[in-house]
């Protein structure tokens, strides 16, 4: 039973199409179609119906009727046709807030990817305590991320005597910026994240490699490969759909990103840490109250996630399946 | 949750890994491992525990030491009163239990829409089931931010009902219970479930109800358990979301008000006030570790 | 510039109920009011973010006593302190209090898009109605000179300087800086001696702007050009230039201004607070926010006026209106005009209330006294600082290098369009000049006022 959880859930497919809706209602009768318990199924349906018509659908499809129009909540909203989205695009902010999303994803990757999986690597060796191991790596994902900002903060103090740069000093290095440089705030902030959510993927990966069958690493002895030419051609190409899973899912993230730079930066020093996610809510909520531009720009976000999702599920469906 | 689900992802006992029974006999080898294994385990409580601890015990020494000898331990003694001012001043526990509240609602609202929206696509499979479960799905390639908006100014003015839910809890709930992954999971996992044992119960004359309660209900525990986890932390991390709907300090979950404080305190009382909201979580993850860590890794095979 | 076509009806329907909050075309009259006079009700007023359990209390007498005299209003603090970076959510959320606050920036826009309340046949019944200063009054003015918004405090902007810090860095606290050479070596002594920020500068929720626009008022610039409708951006002036080359010297040849550029006033006022900043630009009623939210030692404290130089150089002036949502009802309104005379403006105009006010505070050791410009005429203020002479309880000798010129300073409003968003436009350039030393200050000025123009074309 359990097992079958594991892979049920690694499984995301949709339903498979079934064949013969037994509770439909045929010919049209009412009662018969009572009587099989379509209504009751109606009911049980209910809760999800009303919870993702009025928080789901209504407001997807809101959103796209408010990117074509002008509201800002209190004169009656104008059509102004594609004038967002012109806006939007034409803004000398977005071509900053893109890179900016890149930089923090691509160096989400640079911190975030190799260090779990080598940490992940020498874990599974370890044959005691493994379970301190996995904690230790897990506890600053338990730490709530308001507060992991709030203390890191503190830690990126731009003074000598900050917290970073006494150690750095120890190593006679620094005092080093932190949080107050264009180009050292991306990287203060994205290494926060990173701390913030490595043990997390540490767990992951550390899942993918005890599932690793053991005759793999047998039949690899037996061709007389050691531990280096194993972790080469054993393990890394068993990781390869994780690996290229928690890559999709980096990315989808990172491109959200919104309470690091918010609270670390406010998008500063001179908008070095602007995401697009943060462009969207100062669009709303940070004072000009546009929310046509902001639904213009959340829209264009999403249709390139979809993308990426898409890819991601296509390629988690293919692996389950195979 | 039961035992073999979370033994698979902390993998207590395997068989092997990497490195052979053959290989650790060499001497060469193991004292590579070993070393590599201390290290590890030196970087990780530098890295995973250095900065909580940090945090502990700045959280009872004075803010000049704090910014002038940060790493020092104590130079000039302790300051306990810190705690209870964080504490008395900003009302930690009614943020607490706000935080707490928001989780458990949340968490309550996603496990009445996933188990019953599973149970109608994947086990009662009305004639709707396809329409539905296409809709369902294609809010899972529709992310978060381009709802913030929308779903913002539905929340200010739910359709039908026509009232807002800005400062209240149902601000949270009820937009988390629209969660298609959830629903998507647990119709997989019935999937799962042996059709046979459903139509005899019809046979039985088990309606929908009966059906759903007496039988699918206590088969669905794993799944329970997952999708429990998932709920609870995600509802407990959410930041951007409350920030928005939840703007009258009396119903803030920290999250949310431990930013706005920082403007107001000291630092060593913010520290303080730091230091206890992350106790409570940290001791929740040390009871139920297995829990968590079995979910952080099925939650890699599914979802961010 | 925005094309108007027939939205489909459906539409319509769909956001009617959320544009239906504005009640500018059925303004209250004073007959309905008095109509409504008894009628229960309550009322939710702003109370500041963070205040010290003291200062709560002293706003609770006055709120008791306000109830004695109206009975049928129940009165409900709600904290609130004006952000620039939250307050459309909150408009949006409709989660302001009956009664807040915003900064004479705001008040045009929020009238002309009928954010707030049309109170201005109740306010225009008040018995000091006709006498507020009049550039103050023009804030909370609509197009046709209807008062909507009541100022209640206005400020020039000027120095707080930590009188502690000018000790130790053998500085005179009893003479401050008087030229902006002065303000820039008296910043380098400081952060050389005490090894505190010399002058710190407020770069984040659109308060570098602001502050930089407030250097180019007193070098003798301006933000915005103004002719008949047509408003344009003065950003990329030599004016401009010259406000960020300055700052530009003293954060990199002199590192006078500390480690910290992403300062918003909050962060600010916190740092001045706790006398890690030795000056720093704001408004000139700061005073009571430094003592009691952030626990500033009143001997420290000291404030002069800008330097001006240059011609036409003013002080940028700004203040704070009193407002009332849009949503409120008729009773509502009545009540909530009744409070903004009782608690803003009692204390200004009549003898009972500044006596009242002062004591509530003095009892709970709250600060008394602290000089603001006046919202009416000089004289009107002199006299309400008379009432309460005996009650004064701040240094007021310490105030004297602001006080004894402030009055004689040319004041100038701030810039009329699109002001947060200029103001927010300014941050990051601000950010860049302080944290990149190579930050082409020419290229940062042209882009901004391009994209000013953007914004105040954009309305």
């Amino acid at each position: 039973m359990a097992d079958t959880t594991v892979s049920l859930a690694v499984r995301s497919a949709p339903p498979a199409p079934s064949q013969a809706p037994p509770g439909g209602p045929r010919g049209g009768r009412v009662a018969a179609w009572i009587r099989r318990g379509g209504l009751s199924t109606l009911v049980i349906a209910l809760p999800m119906l009303l919870c993702f018509g009025l928080f789901s659908w209504f407001p997807i499809a809101r959103a796209v009727v408010m990117s074509f129009q002008f509201t800002n909540l209190v004169t009656a909203p104008e059509f102004v046709g594609l004038e967002n989205f012109t806006y939007v695009l034409s803004d000398p902010l977005l071509p900053v807030a893109v890179r900016n999303t890149f930089y923090f994803a691509v160096l989400a990757l640079l911190f975030g990817y190799p260090i779990p999986l080598l940490a992940a690597v020498a874990m599974s060796e370890v044959r005691r305590a493994r379970g301190l191991f996995a904690a230790l790596a897990y506890l600053p994902v338990v730490v709530p991320p308001v507060v992991a900002v709030l203390l890191w903060k503190t830690f990126y103090s731009g003074a000598d005597t900050g917290v970073f740069n006494t150690i750095a000093g120890w190593f006679g290095a620094g005092p080093f910026p932190w949080l107050q440089h264009p180009d050292w705030a991306m990287p203060s902030l994205v290494l926060e994240a990173t701390w913030a959510a490595a043990g997390g993927t540490v767990i992951i990966y550390l899942a993918a490699l005890t599932s690793v069958p053991p005759e793999l690493y047998d039949a690899a002895e037996v061709d007389g490969a050691g531990i280096w030419r194993k972790i080469w051609h054993v393990t890394l190409p068993q990781l390869r759909p994780v690996l290229f899973i928690t890559l999709i899912l980096q990315i989808i993230g990172t491109s959200q990103v919104f309470t690091e730079p918010y609270l670390f930066t406010g998008g500063g020093p001179a908008n070095s840490t602007t995401t697009i996610l943060l462009m969207i809510y100062n669009y709303a909520f940070g004072g000009r109250g546009d929310y046509g531009a902001a639904t213009a720009l959340s829209l264009m976000l999403a249709v390139v996630l979809a993308i990426l999702s898409a890819i991601y599920f296509r390629t988690t469906r293919r692996w389950s399946t195979t | 949750m039961s035992g073999p689900t979370t033994g698979r992802a902390t993998g207590q006992m395997i068989d092997r890994g990497i490195v052979s029974d053959a290989d650790l006999r060499r001497p060469g080898v193991r004292r590579g491992v070993r070393a590599v294994h201390a290290g590890l385990l030196v970087a990780l409580v530098v890295v995973g525990l250095g900065p909580i601890l940090w945090l502990a015990k700045a959280a009872i020494t004075p803010t000049q030491d704090t910014l002038r000898a940060p790493i020092e331990v104590f130079p000039n003694g302790t300051d306990w009163a810190n705690l209870a001012v964080a504490w008395t001043r900003f009302d930690i526990d009614l943020h607490f239990f706000n935080t707490l509240w928001l989780a458990l609602g949340s968490w309550a609202v996603q496990l009445l829409i996933a188990v019953t929206g599973g149970y109608v696509l994947s086990v009662l499979r009305p004639v709707y089931a396809r329409v539905l479960s296409a809709l369902v799905l294609s809010t899972l390639f529709v992310p978060a931010v381009v709802l913030l908006v929308p779903l913002y100014l539905t929340v200010l003015d739910v359709p039908v009902a026509n009232v807002s839910l800005i400062n209240t809890f149902w601000a949270v709930w009820l937009p988390a219970g629209a969660n298609a992954f959830n629903v998507l999971l647990v119709a997989r996992f019935f999937d799962g479930l042996p059709r046979e044992v459903f139509e005899a119960a019809k046979v039985d004359g088990a309606g929908p109800f009966r059906l759903g309660w007496s039988i699918v209900l206590p088969m669905s525990r794993p799944i329970i358990g997952v999708v429990s986890v998932f709920a609870f932390i995600t509802a407990w991390k959410d930041f951007l979301w409350p920030l928005l709907v939840l703007r009258d300090p009396a119903v803030q979950p920290l999250s949310v008000r431990l930013p706005a404080l920082q403007d107001y305190v000291e630092l060593d009382v913010l520290l303080a006030a730091l230091a206890i909201s992350t106790v409570i979580p940290i001791a929740i993850f040390l009871v139920f570790q297995r829990l968590f860590l079995s979910g952080a890794g099925l939650s890699g095979a599914v979802k961010g | 510039m925005k094309s108007r076509m027939i939205a489909p009806l459906a539409v319509v329907a769909l956001t009617a109920s959320l544009a239906a909050c504005s009640t500018g075309d059925d303004a209250l009259t004073p007959a309905d009011a008095d109509a409504l006079a008894d009628e229960e009700v309550t009322l939710h007023v702003a109370i500041d973010e963070g205040l010290e359990e003291e200062a709560v209390e002293a706003f609770e007498t006055r709120a008791a006593e306000f109830t004695e005299e109206h009975p049928n209003i129940t009165v409900e603090a709600q904290e609130y302190t004006w952000t620039g970076t939250t307050f459309a959510a909150d408009l949006a959320g409709g989660t302001l209090p009956t009664v807040f606050t915003v900064p004479f920036t705001d008040g045009r826009g929020l009238i002309e898009r009928q954010q707030i309340a049309d109170i201005s046949a109740l306010v225009a019944e008040l018995p000091y109605a006709g006498q507020f200063n009049e550039t103050v009054a023009a804030a909370g003015q609509s197009a046709d000179g209807a008062q909507w918004a009541v100022p209640v405090a206005a400020y020039g902007q000027g120095i707080h300087y930590n009188r502690a810090l000018f000790a130790e860095a053998g500085l005179d606290p009893d003479a401050p800086p008087t030229t902006w050479e002065e303000v820039r070596e008296a910043a380098d002594t400081i952060s050389e001696e005490t090894g505190q920020t010399g002058l710190g500068m407020m770069t984040s929720s659109n308060t570098g702007g602001w502050i930089l626009t407030t250097l180019v008022y007193a070098m003798g610039g301006r933000a915005e050009a103004v002719e008949g409708d047509e408003v344009t951006a003065t950003i990329d002036t030599p004016e401009y230039q010259e406000a960020l080359e300055y700052l530009h010297a003293m954060r990199w040849e002199d590192d006078s201004m500390g480690d910290e550029f992403l300062y918003d006033w909050a962060t600010s006022h916190a740092d001045f607070g706790a006398g890690k900043i030795g000056m720093m630009i704001s408004g000139g009623g700061d005073y009571g926010n430094l003592i009691t939210q952030n626990a500033m030692n009143p001997d420290d404290y000291g404030v002069t006026v800008l330097p001006l130089e240059g011609d036409d150089a003013a002080v940028l002036g700004g203040g704070t209106l009193a407002a009332v949502d849009a949503k409120a009802t008729p009773a509502e309104q009545a009540a909530a005009v009744e409070w903004i005379d009782f608690y803003y403006m009692g204390k200004l105009t009549t003898q009972e209330g500044a006596v009242a006010d002062a004591e509530a505070l003095t009892a709970q050791d709250q600060p008394v006294g602290a000089p603001i410009l006046p919202v009416f005429d000089q004289e009107t203020y002199d006299q309400s600082q008379e009432w309460i002479a005996d009650l004064i309880n701040v240094p007021l000798e310490q105030f004297a290098p602001y006080s004894d010129r402030i009055y004689d300073q040319p004041l100038a409003a701030e810039p009329p369009a699109a002001t947060q968003d200029l103001y927010a436009t300014l941050d990051p350039v601000v950010q860049a000049v302080l944290t990149d030393e190579s930050a082409d200050i020419d290229t940062l000025l042209a882009d901004a006022e391009q994209q000013v123009q953007t914004l105040i074309d954009r309305g």
